[in-house]
């Protein structure tokens, strides 16, 4: 009997395998597989497919599209099999007609399928497959196949017919597999194999996630559950542990064990115990023997993963609910579903001809049950015989087999033939097509990266442009929305230098806005902040900001009890009758023109604001702690110490620009309930403006300008900072407490905000090319009305496309990748390895942006890969539940990772971090760094070594958990170039790749083909 | 009455034929594309049934100004007659009055709204087509519906709206959890339209006819009934049974909830504006039959009271957005039927059209559910309180848990209806087909038991 201890270990190891989502409203992406990490990518996944019920990779025939558009060459397909088969290549096969290698090549080149015995049979009399041979045969296989056929004396037009016969003849010689599988632990999937039309899930979770939602809402619905202070099952317990009421068939005995659960709790017991005491009383009482408990309860959480994650969340980070913190506990959840579970497998178990018993004997009849189950549980069989003579057959044509040399083949060889095909199955094809996918992509990039530092080291030694000062700086975010931004700056000025780092601008803080109730974290998930910021009126308009709220809230008075009334039975009555005909106004407004809608209501919101003007609070006011432990704001050392480390990490210490910007960034749509995973994820899935806009004020402050120039970090005196955010969804930047920019400075100021609204609009054209509905030659004013539209639509489901198409994450210096197009799809992190004397720059950087970019990116691709079973599904018929997530529909499971809407023009492809750094030093950060040599190390990301001095480049691909570098020599020298960003994506709707821009048009020899 | 029934080629003919032939033009014109596999493009598509349904709306609307300013005269217009014998004839008529017009221009109009919503909506999305001739479909069968002044062209529209609403709440048919809604809102729907049904038999027996007007004339709302009152009372339980399924009301009102499987745009026209709604529309067409039949009023205000008071307790415990909206749907249309069951007329009519606009709006905009609740959170400086529990909370905790698992498991109506009318009548046709076997084995000289 297992220890408490040990149960909870159970659970916890359960754990590993959610989704680690927190609720929607603080929306950051990560990894879904994060519980598989400690495997190499290729192997996790396939494994991870089985136990999600998921997908690896896409589709075969999305490969195949690929491979037919030039997007995967024959030569990716080739360098892959060489790395894979390897000494393997030559293994002779049938007798040396074939070679592993050719029979991989040719089942990668040709498409071939293996269907069921009925399938074929329908194939064979429906189409011409025995009357001709395949039209993709390679030439010589024909002819060696026609000359077999004619020395048999058979016409050629009977060849596909005879190697057919000789097919059958020769499929029949082996018997179809049958092979042991391991079976599932969970009594529904054992019965479920046994009576497909007994689903004791179908029975169990509407009413588990009946209360699982009632006990996590947040405030949806006005009447909360009874004693959710007890926990999940105690809760749970009183509500249905009192046999009143009827329940379903299945249900009847669910009253009884919830009551005595009840009266366990009404005794006083701890409830983690009782939770613990009924999971393994539950277990027992299924019959399921010890050893299986770990795998039961893994398998019980994750068949309703999207819910046990949330609970696991909110037990793990209370703090992260969005209204009320309950008392979420995974064991709780497991406990109410093995006793719903229970129930459901003793009312199955009577269905299956193990009739009720006298009342004595109840608890016992299950006990056996399960072993019966499990010995019941059918073998899997390989396909039959005409399957595996179609895949024969076809196999045989590719490879130019004779129907003699068919029935020639001994059983040995036959056999190892058959095998050879059979375990180079459609899983292994996918896996072989998606890294010659990902090669494709590595190369296009690598060669392009290569190609811009050639250009950017000519003249050699002027790489960084520091000769003159810049006309000004500004640092965003690494987001990969903000590349295309910062593209825009730079092609409109040559004298503006970006750079970027992780948008909270190492400023880590709740921070509570002057319209907002309670403070919320603005930094990564990972950092649970110390300070607390707020945002408070001017004093001389305290008087404004108090009317202000007094209106605000009445109007919110207002619209809460309109809303609530439009739902309640009587007053509801009264609204609808005498005014719901005025909701028409809003409705056609809404729907029928959105941005004319949303630029009133802004102004009528304007109005009635009365503008307040504030600062930020960041300055510490009192000592001591806050209550909810934290300090209120920061002091000198503190404030000196952030703005060194965010300058330092990014190389900005020297050279510096007279006005230097900082860009946090946002997103703001309408119905969109996963609106925050648009935000910026470094900013813990908030908005990033107010980190920009208090490391200005810090970097201002003289106070911190003094220690730092102390601590040898010298800002000179007519350097100005100002913080700003982007609307990543209109493309558009607010800028912060420009009252106080000293009037030397406003002139640069100005023209650097003029410069940004005309990036804005250049922002706004490239992002229009990926929305359909968008015109082609559509101009920079429109493209920008059309982005402001799309943000206040109700109806647009697609406001912005977030981080889609993110594949390339590139550490270092900006200028060897300056004037590079990279179509959005790279997040570009500053990083100077010349400043960087230790590694210890570089270890804090790899740190942060190994989780957080990976993160994104294998958020993505996983739910490209299987949009049902690692994403979202379509955001169609998605209804909030609880303020904390979405289910499909009426009573779903929580839907975690992104929608369908949001990754259908995602390339999923694993993240190549470039890293302007040598591969030793790389190597030797990484060993410090655990978490993240883990991800290198298994390939969760592909890392490139760029060797600041020499150049060349070096791929990761160390095995068995190593880390070692090879080599990269590039394909070509020949890389696209445009005169500039629009002239290089103007016209086109698909991804695109890397161009040389700003190139000067005498030199532009026509644009390359892509 | 029946002075203003005049067949033939009125003013108001042409345009009353327009709302109903612009949006079966539009159906036909996307829908014979589709099914010869060659679908239209996506703009093209919301173009030509958005095209529909304006056109509809514009008639009705200027069908409506005629209408005002003739004082509202109704005007029959006679399509044509399906088929006579003898005194029997059953004839395709429309009428266009003080109820029927001012309710198409909001059922196209609406319908015309959320094309536009939808056509962004579902931009890409696998199931365009199929959405828009549903749509399409619907729309036609609601002015049909709205238009006839025949129990027969009622029926036609009722069940075009009836199953282009079935076929929406399973638009996604690869979730067996849709298709389970579906099934379960169309097999409500058949049973109750058996009321109009067998109403339509009814009145074909005591009029000779299926049209209105021989009913209970055609001055709506001041509609005399023309059949004696026991047919009255008889057509009127009917009519009412028929309402019940597509209002959800108790015992039909488990479909509901699960109608939000679908897309968010059919969702809130079917389900918080017209569809649910259509009961109430057809009760008070038959107003008059209903004025002759006090008991028939009696078990709508009961029915109507019993489901209000339901849905109000079952809606206060829904954690998510779509269900609470629907119950919240659902206790303003049982308010109506109680309305029409204490004979008021210009009261419900209002109620239906201003719930309908607002309900419509709030499930359009639920996916903003967490958005506006930060910016009234931001307003209110805090969370709101949740409201107007003082009447549960007199009641003792042991009580209150109680009455919060009937709301949670929505007032165990399902299980009512599961164990009470399923089960024995699934166990009736069991036992029925045992014995038709039987016979026949018996008949045939087979061994009882080696049937199948």
């Amino acid at each position: 009997m297992p220890r408490p201890v040990e149960l909870a270990a159970m659970i916890a190891d359960a754990a590993r395998l959610l989704p680690q989502q927190g609720p929607i409203g603080t929306f950051v992406a990560q990894n879904p597989l994060h519980g598989f990490e400690t495997l190499p990518f290729e192997q996790a996944v396939i494994r991870a497919a089985r136990v999600f019920r998921a997908e690896p990779f896409l589709p075969e025939s999305d490969y195949r599209a690929h491979l037919a558009a030039g997007r995967i060459r024959v030569e990716d397909i080739d360098a892959v099999l060489d790395a894979d088969v390897g000494a393997r290549a030559g293994r002779p096969l049938a007798g040396g007609l074939a070679t592993l290698g050719r029979l991989h090549r040719l089942l990668l080149l040709h498409p071939v399928r293996l269907e069921s015995d009925a399938a074929v049979r329908w194939t064979l009399a429906e189409s011409d497959a025995l009357e001709r041979l395949r039209d993709d045969l390679p030439p010589e296989a024909r002819a060696r196949i026609l000359e077999g056929v004619a020395a048999e004396g058979s016409e050629p037009a009977d060849a596909a017919a005879a190697l057919w016969h000789a097919c059958v003849e020769a499929g029949s010689r082996s018997r179809a597999s049958v092979g042991y599988c391991q079976p599932p632990a969970r009594h529904r999937d054992l019965i479920l194999a046994v009576a497909p039309a007994l689903d004791t899930d179908a029975l169990v979770h509407p009413l588990l996630i009946r209360i699982v939602a009632a006990f996590l809402d947040q405030g949806v619905a006005s009447w909360p559950m009874p004693e959710r202070d007890r926990g999940l099952l105690g809760a749970a317990a009183a509500v249905y542990g009192s046999r009143h009421g009827p329940l379903e068939d299945w249900a009847g005995a669910v009253p009884g064990r919830l009551g005595e659960i009840h009266r366990a709790f009404e005794e006083g017991g701890d409830p983690g115990a009782i939770a613990l005491d009924v999971v393994a009383a539950e277990l027992r009482a299924l019959g399921v023997p010890e050893s299986a408990w770990p795998g039961y309860i893994a398998e019980s959480a994750v068949a309703l993963r999207g819910w046990a994650a949330m609970v696991r969340q909110l037990e793990e980070r209370p703090d992260r609910a969005p209204v009320t913190a309950v008392p979420a506990r995974l064991a709780d959840f497991v406990a109410l579903r093995l006793v719903l579970d229970r129930a459901a497998v003793d009312w199955a178990a009577e269905r299956l001809g193990r009739p009720r018993g006298p009342r004595s004997a109840d608890a016992a009849r299950l006990l056996d049950f399960w072993v019966e189950l499990r010995d019941r549980h059918p073998p899997r069989r390989g396909p039959g015989t005409v399957a595996r003579s179609f895949l024969l057959f076809q196999v045989a044509q590719l490879l130019g087999l004779r129907p003699a040399e068919i029935r020639d083949l001994g059983d040995n060889e036959f056999r190892e033939l058959e095998d050879a095909i059979a375990e180079f199955d459609a899983v292994a094809r996918r896996r072989c097509f998606h890294l010659a996918y990902e090669r494709r992509h590595r190369i296009g990039i690598l060669d392009a990266l290569a190609a811009a530092r050639r250009r950017a080291e000519t003249p050699p030694g002027t790489v960084d442009g520091r000769v003159a000062r810049p006309r000004a700086q500004a640092v965003f975010c690494i987001d990969d929305r903000c590349e295309s931004f910062r593209r825009a700056l730079e092609e409109s000025d040559a004298g503006v230098a970006t750079f970027g780092a992780a948008g909270f601008f190492a400023v880590a803080m709740y921070f509570r806005g002057i319209d907002d109730w309670h403070a919320v974290p603005l930094c990564p998930i990972v950092i649970r902040p110390g300070h607390t910021v707020l945002e408070l009126p001017e004093a001389k308009a305290v008087g404004d900001y108090r009317l202000r709220k007094a209106l605000r809230r009445s109007y919110g008075r207002v619209r809460g009890g309109l809303v609530d009334g439009s739902r309640s039975l009587l007053s509801g009555g009264v609204l609808a009758t005498l005014g719901g005909a005025l909701a028409a106004v809003p409705l056609v407004a809404r729907v029928a023109f959105p941005r004319l809608t949303a630029v009133l209501a802004a102004r009528a919101a304007d109005i009635a604001r009365r503008r307040v003007p504030t600062h930020l609070g960041i300055t510490r006011s009192a000592e001591g702690l806050l209550p909810d432990g934290t300090r209120d704001g920061f002091d000198t050392d503190e404030m000196a110490a952030i703005v060194r480390r965010l300058l330092e990490d990014i190389g900005l210490t020297s050279g510096f620009a007279r006005l230097v910007a900082v860009v946090g960034h946002g997103s703001t749509s309408l119905n969109n309930p996963h609106e925050s995973a648009y935000d910026c994820g470094a900013c813990g899935g908030g908005k990033g403006g107010p980190n920009a806009r208090a490391f200005a004020l810090m970097a201002n402050d003289p106070a911190v300008r003094a220690r730092l120039a102390a601590g040898g970090l010298g800002i000179p005196d007519d350097v100005w900072f100002v913080g700003g955010m982007l609307d990543t969804c209109t493309s558009t930047v607010t800028w912060f407490d420009t009252e106080g920019i000293p009037a030397g400075h406003r002139g640069e100021f100005d023209s650097f905000r003029r410069l940004a609204v005309l990036a804005g609009g250049l922002d706004a054209r490239e992002r229009c090319r990926r929305f359909d509905s968008v015109p082609d030659d559509v101009s920079e004013a429109e493209a920008l009305r059309r982005v402001e539209g799309r943000a206040a639509d109700l109806a647009q489901v697609r406001p912005e496309y977030g981080h889609a198409g993110n594949a390339v994450c590139i550490v270092g210096r900006r200028a060897l990748s300056r004037g590079l197009f990279l179509d959005r799809r790279s997040f570009l992190v500053s990083y100077d390895p010349r400043a960087d004397r230790d590694g210890a720059i570089l270890e804090r950087t790899l740190a942060a942006v190994g989780p957080v970019c990976g993160g994104i990116n294998l958020a993505y691709l996983f739910s490209r890969v299987d949009p049902l079973g690692y994403g979202a599904g379509t955001k169609l018929p998605h209804n909030i539940t609880g303020l904390i997530g979405v289910m499909d529909g009426h009573a779903s499971d929580l839907r975690t990772g992104l929608p369908f809407q949001g990754v259908d023009i995602h390339e999923p492809v694993r993240l190549l971090v470039v890293v302007d750094a040598a591969p030793e030093r790389i190597a030797a950060v990484l060993e410090r760094l655990p978490a993240v040599r883990r991800m290198v190390a298994n390939r969760w990301v592909q890392l490139v070594a760029w060797d600041p001095d020499s150049g060349a480049m070096a791929i990761q691909d160390g095995v068995g958990g190593a880390i070692a570098f090879s080599p990269y020599r590039p394909e070509t020298d020949s890389i696209p170039q445009a005169v500039s960003s629009a002239a290089w994506y103007r016209g086109r709707r698909d991804d695109l790749p890397p161009a040389l821009v700003g190139v000067e048009p005498g030199a532009v020899g026509g644009r390359a083909a892509p | 009455m029946n002075t203003a029934a005049v067949a033939g080629p009125l003013a108001l003919g042409p345009l009353v034929l327009l709302q109903l032939v612009a949006p079966a033009a539009s159906l036909a014109a996307i829908g014979v594309p589709a099914i010869l596999g060659r679908p239209l493009s996506e703009r093209t598509t919301t173009r030509i049934v958005g095209g529909g349904f304006a056109a509809a709306f514009l008639a009705a609307l200027v069908t409506l100004v005629t209408l005002v300013l003739g004082g509202f005269r109704p005007e029959v217009v006679h399509v044509g007659t399906w088929f006579s014998v003898g005194h029997h004839e059953a004839t395709i008529n429309l009428v266009a009055d003080a109820l029927s017009v001012p309710y198409v221009c909001f059922t196209a109009g609406l319908c015309w709204l959320v094309n536009a919503f939808a056509g962004k909506y579902l931009h890409r999305e696998p199931g365009f087509t199929r959405f828009f001739v549903l749509l399409a479909l619907f729309g036609t069968g609601m002015n049909l519906m709205v238009l006839s002044d025949s129990i027969d062209v009622l029926f036609a529209g009722w069940e075009c709206v009836g199953i282009s609403s079935a076929l929406l709440i399973g638009f996604f048919h690869e979730r067996a959890n849709a298709v389970r809604a579906a099934l379960r809102a169309f097999t409500t729907y058949r049973i109750c339209d058996m009321g109009i049904l067998v109403a339509s038999v009814v009145i074909h027996q005591a009029v000779g006819s299926g049209d209105f007007d021989r009913l209970f004339g055609t001055d709506w709302p001041h509609g005399t009934c023309l059949v004696p009152a026991s047919t009255a009372t008889l057509v009127s339980l009917l009519v009412v049974f028929a309402s019940l399924g597509k209002t959800a009301q108790v015992p039909f009102s488990s479909w509901l909830p699960r109608a939000m499987e679908g897309p968010t745009p059919s969702s809130a026209i079917f389900y918080g504006a017209l569809s649910i709604h259509a009961g109430a529309y057809v009760l008070l067409r038959c107003e008059a039959l209903l004025e002759a039949a006090p008991w028939a009023r009696g078990v709508l205000v009961v029915i109507g009271t019993i489901t209000a008071l339901h849905a109000a307790l079952v809606g206060r415990v829904q954690t998510d957005l779509k269900s609470m909206l629907a119950y919240a749907s659902m206790t303003q249309a049982s308010l109506i039927l109680v309305e029409i069951g204490l004979g008021w007329r210009i009261v419900p009519l209002l109620h239906v059209v201003g719930h309908a606009i607002l309900r419509s709006l709030q499930i359009l905009r639920s996916p903003s559910a967490l958005h506006d609740r930060h910016d009234l959170e931001a307003a209110l400086g805090g969370p709101p309180g949740p409201g107007g529990r003082w009447l549960i909370g007199l009641l003792p905790p042991a009580w209150q848990r109680a009455l919060y698992r009937v709301a949670l498991d929505r007032g165990y109506e399902e299980t009512f209806v599961a164990r009470w009318i399923v089960r024995p009548v699934l166990g009736l046709l069991e036992r029925a087909d045992a014995a038709e076997r039987a016979w026949i084995a018996r008949l045939g000289g087979d061994e009882p038991g080696g049937r199948r």
